[in-house]
């Protein structure tokens, strides 16, 4: 199974979900399948499930889900010591591990040797944790945890490859704009500052 | 810090709408860590390493929380990769206070050099940075601070010397 399958296979699911996509081909993928304001790539190895972790306690009625990679949550293992202690019943935290740095060339990761990620996990003090070899599987506990109201880890392993799809065209500003205006939209915020010109008050001195 | 102290700059995030904090711990700023945890109108997210705590934080401003980071300066060092790709390259701002070991007052030998590279690090990456040291410019550094984060979407700092963690 690639990521690409898996994500495919899943994304007619997705309504109103945000979505966190780690550094590499994932964001593209993930662009051309669901191609939607409440997607934000992040430009950084590493930080994807602290990312989502801060947007699912800022938010706890939305479902967050985060798709990560083993060569970004191995820069991060900590998060998910984090994120368990946190505990936001509305996180998904995905982790396609293809046991190589894929978009570096493919030398292999932790993961490729002992490491074991879903042991991470559950090491850490995740309850729901599912380690899927097939997409069935994958989708199957996808199913259950976007249905249920408490925190998951997914480990989804995959073969490397990136699909054959356009480069997702958001700079990471317009990114973020899109992003926060969609969600001052949908959940009636003010996020963004925004000042009068002083010009304009007619009853300026 | 004394507890007036950190009591001073929780009410001061708090009068500066701050609502999320994300925190790593030191001797210096244990009391701070410490009244953070107990306000109930402040979220608090403990950190396992300090850009962790960047990525939580810039994670909550998209959801609308208005987040600070509170750690030493060695975790400021640490977060340079972090503060560059999550915050300041999509503009994403982030209220940072910084424990400035091995600065003014210093003692231990051992600090001294994370202590002198820690402002040009902030000038490098173009921060703006307020010292704090007297108890009386705490709060309205706080709020200056915050104020132009939010306005500049970019992260800001202020450096807590020896004055203010004693």
């Amino acid at each position: 199974m690639k990521r690409y399958d898996c994500l495919r296979a899943v994304a007619p699911r997705f309504g109103d979900e945000l979505v966190v996509t780690n550094l590499g081909a994932v964001r593209h993928e993930w662009q051309a399948l669901r191609p939607h304001p409440g997607n934000y790539h992040l430009q950084n190895l590493g930080l994807t499930s602290s990312m989502a972790l801060g947007l699912a306690l800022a938010l706890p009625h939305r479902k967050i889900v985060a798709f990560d990679g083993d060569g970004s949550l191995l820069l991060n293992l900590g998060s998910l010591a984090t994120i368990a202690n946190q505990h936001p019943t509305n996180l998904i935290h995905i982790v396609f591990d293809n046991e190589c740095y894929e978009s570096s060339r493919g030398a292999p990761t932790a993961t490729a040797g002992q490491a074991d990620l879903a042991a991470v996990a559950r090491g850490c003090g995740f309850t729901h944790v599912v380690t899927a070899k097939t997409l069935a599987e994958f989708e199957e506990g996808f199913r259950r945890a976007l249905k249920s109201n408490d925190l998951y880890f997914i480990l989804a392993k995959v073969e490397a490859g990136a699909a054959d799809v356009p480069a997702a065209a958001l700079d990471s500003q317009e990114n973020k704009y899109r992003f926060v205006r969609y969600i001052e939209q949908s959940e009636n915020l003010k996020i963004l500052t925004s000042t009068l010109s002083r010009a304009s008050d007619p009853h300026a001195k | 810090m004394k507890r007036e102290v950190a009591a001073e700059i929780v009410d001061s995030l708090k009068e500066a709408g701050v609502d999320f904090v994300a925190t790593l711990t030191e001797a210096n700023l244990h009391d701070l860590v410490m009244a953070i945890g107990e306000d109930t109108a402040i979220h608090h997210v403990p950190v396992t390493r300090e850009e962790e705590g960047i990525g939580i934080c810039a994670g909550a401003y998209l959801g609308g929380k208005k987040p600070a980071m509170v750690m030493m300066n060695a975790g400021f060092l640490l977060s340079a990769n972090a503060l560059a790709t999550v915050c300041i390259h999509p503009g994403i701002p982030v209220l940072m206070l910084i424990g400035h070991s091995g600065g003014v007052g210093e003692e231990n030998a051992g600090h001294a050099t994370v202590g002198a590279l820690t402002e040009p690090v902030l000038q490098a990456m173009h921060i703006v940075y307020e010292k704090v040291g007297r108890f009386e410019d705490i709060r309205p550094t706080i709020h200056d601070s915050q104020m132009l984060a939010r306005s500049s979407r970019r992260p800001t700092a202020i450096v807590l010397n020896k004055q203010a963690l004693r």
